[in-house]
């Protein structure tokens, strides 16, 4: 009888699990819903906004013989020190949508390593903090909060002290990587160089660029206060892709745990049932066979 | 009369995309008017007000604290990190131009600038 009492214990905490995990479903895809809308609403900013930059920059470099001299163009051959900025969820309980970002960085850290580069990490988000405290990696940010709720002054905050170090000289490169949404069911690894904007990555297209005026026309005052702005922007754009990300990830784990909730709650039942006939079996074979002896 | 596209774009979103005849921005290095056909131009903007003549020449007014515009031949984009727009009926014109002068109070601008804009804002609101 302990048995059959232990199954109908197990069986209730299951259903009471698949209750948690069911909210937390809808929780995600109402959250969901709402970082996606933010997310198409800034989009068109970011899109205008790149094909500014690229048109400037593209004018400059028609403009000196040399390609563009600007500080944040100049590309390195081979880079001495390496930024990697990586954001991660704040929360787990997402599946393995934090595992895969740190992946990446933990690739990208030994393929640098690999060349004697030096790496600077700064992470974005609690998961991957732990991740990289637990193994003793030292970290050069590390920043809480930012990834729940993604805040355009925090981001650009964070990201102009990664910036003025780039400037200064003490990075080469600044790579970000993050976990990005795709659809409602996939979410896919980006990994992008901030700094220094590849040059080759801009797209060259009309010429009447090179008849474009520019105001103030001391070309560098613009393109300096574009660039800050397009880093502030990806930046931040990126945390919002990323919120949407683990959202979606949260939705599919959930999901799947509350399928699997389910399953188990079938499968306790059925043992429960077999426990329970077994019981009175045995008790109505004790019955008769008592019967059969007091004869 | 001709017309020319004008797009108004802020990080939450595209707030203005109409045709229209005559658009005045506020430079860096001064205000500036933009009818069509007007050569193409990058230019920084400053806090203060767009003015807008609309294709039915009804006059709309948006105040913002910065940003970019590209002017071309037949479209004119505003990059814009913050906007209020200043329309709408009274009690709602009321509370956009006090949001309008919130907005202008924080951009990083230079006093006058902001000092300029705002009085702008409160003629336009004392105009409509």
């Amino acid at each position: 009888m302990a048995n059959l009492k232990e199954i109908k214990r197990k069986i209730g905490s299951v259903k009471n699990t698949a209750k948690t995990t069911n909210a937390m479903k809808l929780v995600s895809s109402a959250k969901l819903r709402r970082t996606e809308e933010l997310a198409k609403r800034s989009r068109v900013y970011a899109g205008k906004l790149t094909e500014l930059l690229n048109e400037i920059a593209q004018k400059m470099q028609k403009a000196n013989v040399d390609g563009l001299d600007n500080v944040y163009f100049k590309s390195v051959e081979k880079p001495e020190t390496v930024d990697i900025v990586f954001i991660t969820a704040d929360k787990g309980l997402c599946g393995g949508f934090n595992a895969h970002t740190i992946k990446r960085v933990n690739a990208l850290i030994a393929e640098y390593k690999a060349e004697n580069v030096k790496v600077r990490l700064r992470a974005i988000g609690r998961k991957g903090i732990e991740y990289f405290k637990f193994n003793n990696v030292e970290l050069n940010d590390a920043l809480v909060g930012l990834s729940s709720s993604p805040d355009y002054a925090q981001a650009a905050e964070f990201i102009n002290d990664v910036a003025a170090s780039y400037v200064n000289g003490e990075t080469d490169r600044i790579v970000l990587v993050h976990n990005g949404y795709v659809n409602m069911i996939t979410q896919e690894i980006k990994q992008d160089q901030l700094l220094p904007i590849d040059p080759s990555k801009l797209e060259l297209n009309s010429a009447s660029t090179s008849e474009l005026e520019v105001e103030p026309d001391d070309d560098d005052t613009l393109l300096d206060a574009l660039v800050k702005r397009y880093i502030e922007y990806t930046i931040y754009y990126s945390l919002i892709d990323s919120l949407a990300a683990e959202h979606s990830a949260r939705m599919q784990a959930m999901d799947a745990a509350t399928n699997n909730a389910k399953e188990m709650v079938k499968t306790l039942t059925v043992q429960y049932n077999k426990a329970r006939q077994e019981a009175i079996t045995t008790e109505l074979i004790e019955i008769i066979s008592g019967m059969e002896s007091m004869k | 009369m001709e017309l020319m596209k004008l797009e108004i774009v802020t990080p939450n979103g595209v707030i203005f995309d109409n045709d229209v005849r005559q658009v005045t921005l506020p430079g860096s290095e001064g205000e500036f008017g933009v009818l069509p056909r007007h050569a193409t131009l990058v230019s920084l903007l400053d806090a203060g007000v767009i003015e807008i003549v609309k294709a039915d020449g009804k006059e709309v007014a948006v105040a913002i604290n910065s940003g970019y515009v590209k002017v071309e031949e037949d479209k004119t984009s505003c990059i814009v990190d913050g906007a209020v727009a200043l329309s709408g009926e009274e009690t709602d014109l009321a509370k956009a131009i006090s949001e309008a002068k919130e907005l202008l109070k924080k951009a990083e601008s230079s006093s006058t600038v902001i000092a300029a804009a705002v009085s702008k804002v409160e003629h336009i609101g004392k105009s409509l």
